[in-house]
Protein backbone atom coordinates (compact mmCIF):
# COMPACT_ATOMS: atom_id res chain seq x y z
CA UNK A 1 0.00 0.00 0.00
CA UNK A 2 0.85 3.29 -0.62
CA UNK A 3 2.55 4.72 2.55
CA UNK A 4 0.45 8.25 2.56
CA UNK A 5 -2.15 6.46 3.47
CA UNK A 6 -0.33 4.94 6.62
CA UNK A 7 0.44 8.52 7.37
CA UNK A 8 -3.44 9.58 7.00
CA UNK A 9 -4.19 6.80 9.46
CA UNK A 10 -1.62 8.27 11.62
CA UNK A 11 -2.92 11.87 11.60
CA UNK A 12 -6.18 10.56 12.32
CA UNK A 13 -4.58 8.45 15.17
CA UNK A 14 -2.93 11.17 16.67
CA UNK A 15 -5.91 13.54 16.36
CA UNK A 16 -8.44 10.87 18.23
CA UNK A 17 -5.24 10.90 21.33
CA UNK A 18 -5.38 14.86 20.83
CA UNK A 19 -9.02 14.70 21.34
CA UNK A 20 -9.32 12.50 23.79
CA UNK A 21 -6.36 14.62 26.11
CA UNK A 22 -8.03 18.23 25.99
CA UNK A 23 -11.74 16.67 26.46
CA UNK A 24 -11.52 13.95 28.88
CA UNK A 25 -11.02 15.16 32.38
CA UNK A 26 -10.23 11.63 33.98
CA UNK A 27 -6.59 11.70 34.20
CA UNK A 28 -6.96 7.66 33.28
CA UNK A 29 -8.79 8.16 29.66
CA UNK A 30 -5.81 11.39 29.33
CA UNK A 31 -3.18 9.03 30.09
CA UNK A 32 -4.73 6.29 27.38
CA UNK A 33 -5.05 9.04 25.11
CA UNK A 34 -1.43 9.45 25.32
CA UNK A 35 -0.48 6.24 24.49
CA UNK A 36 -2.79 6.50 20.99
CA UNK A 37 -0.36 9.49 20.46
CA UNK A 38 2.69 7.90 20.96
CA UNK A 39 1.56 4.69 18.78
CA UNK A 40 0.62 6.93 16.21
CA UNK A 41 4.32 8.77 16.09
CA UNK A 42 6.04 5.18 15.88
CA UNK A 43 3.49 4.13 12.99
CA UNK A 44 4.74 7.20 11.37
CA UNK A 45 8.14 6.55 12.09
CA UNK A 46 7.62 3.34 10.80
CA UNK A 47 6.19 4.46 7.25
CA UNK A 48 8.79 6.89 6.84
CA UNK A 49 11.71 4.35 7.76
CA UNK A 50 9.50 1.33 4.96
CA UNK A 51 9.83 4.87 2.27
CA UNK A 52 13.51 5.55 3.10
CA UNK A 53 14.32 2.11 2.90
CA UNK A 54 16.49 2.28 6.54
CA UNK A 55 16.13 0.91 9.44
CA UNK A 56 16.82 3.00 12.01
CA UNK A 57 13.30 4.30 11.97
CA UNK A 58 12.56 1.16 13.82
CA UNK A 59 15.70 1.10 16.09
CA UNK A 60 13.73 4.98 17.02
CA UNK A 61 10.41 3.42 17.28
CA UNK A 62 11.88 0.62 19.81
CA UNK A 63 13.24 3.31 22.06
CA UNK A 64 9.41 5.44 21.62
CA UNK A 65 7.93 2.23 22.72
CA UNK A 66 10.39 1.87 26.28
CA UNK A 67 9.22 5.65 26.71
CA UNK A 68 6.07 5.08 26.70
CA UNK A 69 6.78 2.34 29.32
CA UNK A 70 8.75 4.64 31.34
CA UNK A 71 5.40 7.31 31.21
CA UNK A 72 2.91 4.70 31.76
CA UNK A 73 4.72 3.37 34.82
CA UNK A 74 5.66 6.95 36.37
CA UNK A 75 2.51 8.84 34.57
CA UNK A 76 -0.02 5.84 36.84
CA UNK A 77 2.02 6.38 39.86
CA UNK A 78 1.43 9.53 39.59
CA UNK A 79 -2.29 9.31 39.46
CA UNK A 80 -2.26 7.33 42.21
CA UNK A 81 -0.90 9.28 44.27
CA UNK A 82 -2.98 12.48 43.41
CA UNK A 83 -6.10 10.13 44.20
CA UNK A 84 -4.40 9.06 47.45
CA UNK A 85 -4.30 12.78 48.52
CA UNK A 86 -7.85 14.24 46.57
CA UNK A 87 -9.87 11.68 46.67
CA UNK A 88 -10.33 12.28 42.89
CA UNK A 89 -8.91 11.97 39.68
CA UNK A 90 -11.06 14.67 37.85
CA UNK A 91 -7.86 16.73 36.64
CA UNK A 92 -10.38 19.72 36.94
CA UNK A 93 -10.97 19.02 40.72
CA UNK A 94 -7.16 19.15 41.13
CA UNK A 95 -6.18 22.35 41.33
CA UNK A 96 -4.43 22.81 45.06
CA UNK A 97 -1.77 24.73 43.43
CA UNK A 98 -3.91 27.75 41.92
CA UNK A 99 -4.55 29.04 45.25
CA UNK B 1 15.34 5.45 -6.68
CA UNK B 2 12.80 3.35 -8.44
CA UNK B 3 9.52 5.05 -9.34
CA UNK B 4 7.59 2.32 -10.69
CA UNK B 5 5.15 0.89 -8.03
CA UNK B 6 3.49 -2.46 -7.73
CA UNK B 7 0.16 -2.16 -7.62
CA UNK B 8 -0.94 -3.88 -4.08
CA UNK B 9 -2.68 -7.14 -4.70
CA UNK B 10 -6.36 -7.26 -3.35
CA UNK B 11 -5.59 -8.92 -0.17
CA UNK B 12 -3.07 -6.44 0.50
CA UNK B 13 -5.98 -3.54 0.30
CA UNK B 14 -8.30 -5.36 2.02
CA UNK B 15 -5.87 -6.08 4.98
CA UNK B 16 -5.10 -2.38 5.00
CA UNK B 17 -8.47 -1.20 4.99
CA UNK B 18 -9.66 -3.57 7.98
CA UNK B 19 -6.59 -2.67 10.13
CA UNK B 20 -6.85 0.89 9.45
CA UNK B 21 -10.56 1.16 10.39
CA UNK B 22 -10.01 -1.11 13.34
CA UNK B 23 -7.39 0.89 14.62
CA UNK B 24 -9.50 4.12 14.32
CA UNK B 25 -12.37 2.89 15.64
CA UNK B 26 -11.10 1.55 18.56
CA UNK B 27 -9.29 4.74 19.54
CA UNK B 28 -13.10 6.50 19.11
CA UNK B 29 -14.67 4.24 21.21
CA UNK B 30 -11.40 4.03 23.88
CA UNK B 31 -11.72 8.03 23.71
CA UNK B 32 -15.37 7.82 24.24
CA UNK B 33 -16.18 5.55 26.48
CA UNK B 34 -17.45 6.15 30.12
CA UNK B 35 -16.38 3.09 31.57
CA UNK B 36 -12.62 3.01 32.41
CA UNK B 37 -12.50 -1.18 31.61
CA UNK B 38 -14.41 -0.83 28.63
CA UNK B 39 -11.63 1.63 27.20
CA UNK B 40 -9.59 -0.36 28.10
CA UNK B 41 -10.45 -3.27 25.82
CA UNK B 42 -10.62 -0.99 23.19
CA UNK B 43 -7.26 0.29 23.69
CA UNK B 44 -6.11 -3.35 23.64
CA UNK B 45 -7.99 -4.12 20.27
CA UNK B 46 -6.77 -0.55 19.23
CA UNK B 47 -2.80 -1.33 20.16
CA UNK B 48 -3.45 -5.08 18.29
CA UNK B 49 -5.11 -3.71 14.91
CA UNK B 50 -1.36 -0.93 15.10
CA UNK B 51 0.08 -4.06 15.18
CA UNK B 52 -0.94 -5.54 12.23
CA UNK B 53 -0.52 -2.25 10.60
CA UNK B 54 3.81 -2.62 11.37
CA UNK B 55 3.13 -6.20 10.32
CA UNK B 56 2.10 -4.77 6.79
CA UNK B 57 4.92 -2.41 6.86
CA UNK B 58 7.47 -5.34 7.35
CA UNK B 59 7.99 -4.25 10.53
CA UNK B 60 7.74 -7.73 11.95
CA UNK B 61 10.09 -7.18 15.05
CA UNK B 62 7.96 -4.32 16.25
CA UNK B 63 5.00 -5.75 15.74
CA UNK B 64 5.57 -8.81 18.32
CA UNK B 65 6.97 -5.82 20.51
CA UNK B 66 4.00 -3.82 20.06
CA UNK B 67 2.04 -6.62 21.41
CA UNK B 68 3.95 -7.46 24.32
CA UNK B 69 5.02 -4.27 25.43
CA UNK B 70 1.83 -2.28 24.83
CA UNK B 71 -1.39 -5.33 25.41
CA UNK B 72 0.83 -7.12 27.61
CA UNK B 73 3.01 -4.74 30.16
CA UNK B 74 1.09 -1.38 30.12
CA UNK B 75 -2.17 -2.89 29.78
CA UNK B 76 -1.22 -4.50 33.22
CA UNK B 77 -0.38 -1.24 34.71
CA UNK B 78 -3.43 -0.08 33.58
CA UNK B 79 -5.88 -2.66 34.70
CA UNK B 80 -3.70 -2.15 37.90
CA UNK B 81 -4.78 1.45 38.36
CA UNK B 82 -8.27 1.14 37.37
CA UNK B 83 -8.42 -1.58 39.72
CA UNK B 84 -7.20 1.19 42.62
CA UNK B 85 -9.42 3.82 41.59
CA UNK B 86 -12.83 2.46 39.91
CA UNK B 87 -14.78 5.13 39.38
CA UNK B 88 -17.06 6.18 36.34
CA UNK B 89 -16.76 9.55 35.16
CA UNK B 90 -20.68 11.21 36.03
CA UNK B 91 -20.28 13.32 32.88
CA UNK B 92 -17.16 12.35 30.46
CA UNK B 93 -17.32 15.42 28.43
CA UNK B 94 -16.75 18.54 30.92
CA UNK B 95 -18.66 21.29 30.48
CA UNK B 96 -16.78 23.87 32.42
CA UNK B 97 -14.56 25.52 29.75
CA UNK B 98 -16.38 23.83 26.98
CA UNK B 99 -16.15 26.84 24.57
CA UNK B 100 -12.33 27.06 25.14
CA UNK B 101 -12.30 22.94 25.23
CA UNK B 102 -14.05 23.02 21.66
CA UNK B 103 -11.84 25.88 20.50
CA UNK B 104 -8.86 24.11 21.10
CA UNK B 105 -10.21 20.67 19.31
CA UNK B 106 -11.63 23.25 16.49
CA UNK B 107 -8.05 24.18 16.13
CA UNK B 108 -6.04 21.19 16.41
CA UNK B 109 -8.75 19.65 13.73
CA UNK B 110 -7.57 22.62 11.20
CA UNK B 111 -3.88 21.66 11.94
CA UNK B 112 -4.35 18.14 11.49
CA UNK B 113 -6.30 18.78 8.02
CA UNK B 114 -3.48 21.09 6.96
CA UNK B 115 -1.39 18.17 7.62
CA UNK B 116 -3.31 15.79 6.00
CA UNK B 117 -3.91 17.77 2.92
CA UNK B 118 -0.07 18.41 2.73
CA UNK B 119 0.56 14.90 2.96
CA UNK B 120 -1.74 14.14 0.08
CA UNK B 121 -0.42 16.67 -2.19
CA UNK B 122 2.81 15.09 -1.80
CA UNK B 123 1.73 11.71 -2.48
CA UNK B 124 3.52 11.16 -5.16
CA UNK B 125 7.67 11.67 -3.87
CA UNK B 126 9.19 8.38 -3.42
CA UNK B 127 8.95 8.76 0.34
CA UNK B 128 5.49 8.35 0.41
CA UNK B 129 4.47 5.45 -1.97
CA UNK B 130 6.05 3.06 -0.66
CA UNK B 131 7.42 0.26 -2.88
CA UNK B 132 6.61 -3.58 -2.31
CA UNK B 133 9.80 -4.69 -2.68
CA UNK B 134 11.87 -4.65 0.12
CA UNK B 135 15.05 -2.75 0.58
CA UNK B 136 16.79 -5.65 2.25
CA UNK B 137 15.71 -9.41 2.27
CA UNK B 138 15.57 -8.96 6.31
CA UNK B 139 14.46 -6.17 6.27
CA UNK B 140 12.60 -5.63 9.94
CA UNK B 141 12.88 -8.75 11.45
CA UNK B 142 15.00 -9.22 15.13
CA UNK B 143 18.66 -10.10 13.11
CA UNK B 144 18.79 -6.77 11.12
CA UNK B 145 17.12 -4.48 13.54
CA UNK B 146 19.03 -5.68 16.49
CA UNK B 147 22.94 -5.45 14.53
CA UNK B 148 21.70 -1.70 14.07
CA UNK B 149 20.36 -1.52 17.51
CA UNK B 150 23.82 -2.80 19.46
CA UNK B 151 25.98 -1.05 16.67
CA UNK B 152 25.24 2.07 15.57
CA UNK B 153 22.67 2.99 19.16
CA UNK B 154 24.58 1.17 21.88
CA UNK B 155 24.75 4.17 23.89
CA UNK B 156 21.20 5.36 23.31
CA UNK B 157 20.16 2.06 24.04
CA UNK B 158 22.14 1.83 27.39
CA UNK B 159 20.83 4.77 28.43
CA UNK B 160 17.07 3.80 28.03
CA UNK B 161 17.52 1.33 30.35
CA UNK B 162 18.88 3.76 32.52
CA UNK B 163 15.47 5.23 32.37
CA UNK B 164 13.41 2.43 32.49
CA UNK B 165 15.24 1.78 35.57
CA UNK B 166 14.83 5.17 37.29
CA UNK B 167 11.01 4.88 35.90
CA UNK B 168 10.73 1.99 37.80
CA UNK B 169 12.32 4.06 41.26
CA UNK B 170 10.16 6.56 40.85
CA UNK B 171 6.69 4.89 40.12
CA UNK B 172 7.21 2.73 43.54
CA UNK B 173 8.48 6.12 44.89
CA UNK B 174 5.68 8.03 43.99
CA UNK B 175 2.73 5.65 44.58
CA UNK B 176 4.51 4.33 47.89
CA UNK B 177 1.56 5.08 50.83
CA UNK B 178 3.21 8.40 52.48
CA UNK B 179 4.16 7.56 56.67
CA UNK B 180 3.76 10.12 58.91
CA UNK B 181 6.86 9.18 60.76
CA UNK B 182 9.62 9.23 58.14
CA UNK B 183 8.65 12.32 56.83
CA UNK B 184 6.42 10.67 53.67
CA UNK B 185 8.01 9.69 50.84
CA UNK B 186 5.16 10.63 48.64
CA UNK B 187 4.56 14.51 47.75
Amino acid sequence: MPGYLYILVSLALFFIGTTGVLLRRNALFVLMSLELQLGAGSLALLTFARGLGDQKGHVVAFFLMALAAAEAAVGLAVVVSVYRTNKTIDLDGVNELRN
Amino acid sequence: MNLMLHAPSQLEKVAFMALAAGVLGFALVTVTRKSAVGALMALVGAFCALAGLYATLSAHFLAVLQILVYAGAIMVLFIFAVMIMNRDEDNPIALRGLFLRATGVIATGYVFYRAAWIVVRERQTDVLSTASTLPIPDYGTVASVGRILFTDFLFPFEAISLLLLAAVVGGVLLSRPSRPSDGGGAI
